[in-house]
């Protein structure tokens, strides 16, 4: 990390001599501040005050560890402290511990994503992890880039009768969890002499989704298999409904310090 | 039912705004002035639940 030119601090409501305790046990030399009774983290607002609340409605009964937790998290500042980038998760059963979120993040600073590309006439299809590794329960993001020709547009949902809207389906991988991708709202598009408005896509837009790693660890590299689907039309004309494969490749890190919860465990 | 996902652009120093002043002891007991210590470079502020449990 120093030699990355990068400072790291990491922040947590322990005590100083838990955390010297924890520092010598695992050879952590960047600063882990105490931030005991969570004073400047509610101050920073990363307080989850509603973290009993998820717990009930996963039926997890109320523990006194759970008050003052933070959302947990990463900010990414530049060189004049201003936030760049953050990246938060809701719980912590999905967490970056330790390793993999702290690598995550690096690879914000380290890595241009390399993105698999399938180029058509009308339509190119660009797909990313934001992170070429991940570790046991590990989020990443894959990002599905669609850029459409110049007087074409492509279908956002719901689509009308007889189009085929944009959609992203990823292979089934064992151990592999996936979200829902996310796209920017579709505009609204009347064309005269059609009676129905659409509502579509146009110029580049990009989705996301969540790719979360829960099989066993030893899960090893991976290529994720991306299947994009779409129809693209002009004013006058449409193409036949298309779809493009894409393969994102991901290599398992191991974590870094303490192990984590197995994923039937309450926390 | 879990709860709907919050919108993390919220929670939290925003994006595109300096990261506020934070003086806290590290693992030797040492006030680190989060700022100073960074020394002109870039940074990540990572919040954990706990190195305890």
């Amino acid at each position: 990390m120093a030699a990355a030119g990068i400072a790291l601090f990491a922040i947590s409501y322990d005590s100083v001599a838990i955390l010297r305790d924890f520092a010598a046990a695992h050879g952590i030399t960047f600063p882990l501040l105490s931030d005991e009774g969570s004073h400047v983290m509610r101050g920073l607002g990363l307080i989850n005050e509603r973290v009993q609340e998820d717990h009930a409605a996963y039926g997890i009964p109320p523990n006194p560890r759970h008050v003052n937790l933070p959302y947990p998290g990463v900010f990414v500042l530049d060189a004049a402290g201003v936030v760049t980038r953050k990246v938060f998760h809701e719980s912590y059963r999905e967490r970056d511990s330790g390793g993999g979120l702290v690598a995550q993040a690096i690879g914000l600073f380290t890595t241009s994503p390399k993105a698999a590309t399938a180029a058509g006439p009308v339509v190119t299809v660009r797909a990313w992890l934001d992170s070429p590794t991940y570790a046991w329960f590990q989020r990443l993001t894959l990002t599905v880039e669609v850029t459409v020709a110049p007087g074409h547009h492509v279908y956002g949902q719901p689509a009308a009768a007889g189009l085929v809207p944009l959609v992203v389906e990823i292979e089934p991988l064992a151990g592999l969890e996936v979200d829902s991708v996310t796209w920017p709202e579709p505009h609204r598009l009347v064309l005269p002499g059609l009676g129905d408005e659409m509502w579509v896509h146009d110029g580049t837009v990009r989705g996301t989704l969540a790719l979360t790693f829960t099989g066993a660890p030893g899960g090893g590299s991976h290529a994720i298999g991306i299947r994009v689907a779409f129809q693209a039309c002009s004013a006058t004309a449409c193409l036949i409904p298309s779809a493009v494969r894409l393969e994102v490749p991901v290599r398992e890190v191991a974590l870094v310090g303490r192990s984590l919860p197995t994923a039937a465990a309450k926390t | 039912m879990p709860l709907p996902p919050r919108d993390f652009r919220l929670i939290g120093p925003r994006e595109g705004q300096r990261f506020p002043d934070v003086r806290l002891p590290d693992q030797d007991g040492t006030l680190v002035d989060l700022h100073a210590a960074r020394a002109s470079r870039p940074a990540l502020v990572v919040f954990y639940r706990s190195a305890e449990w």
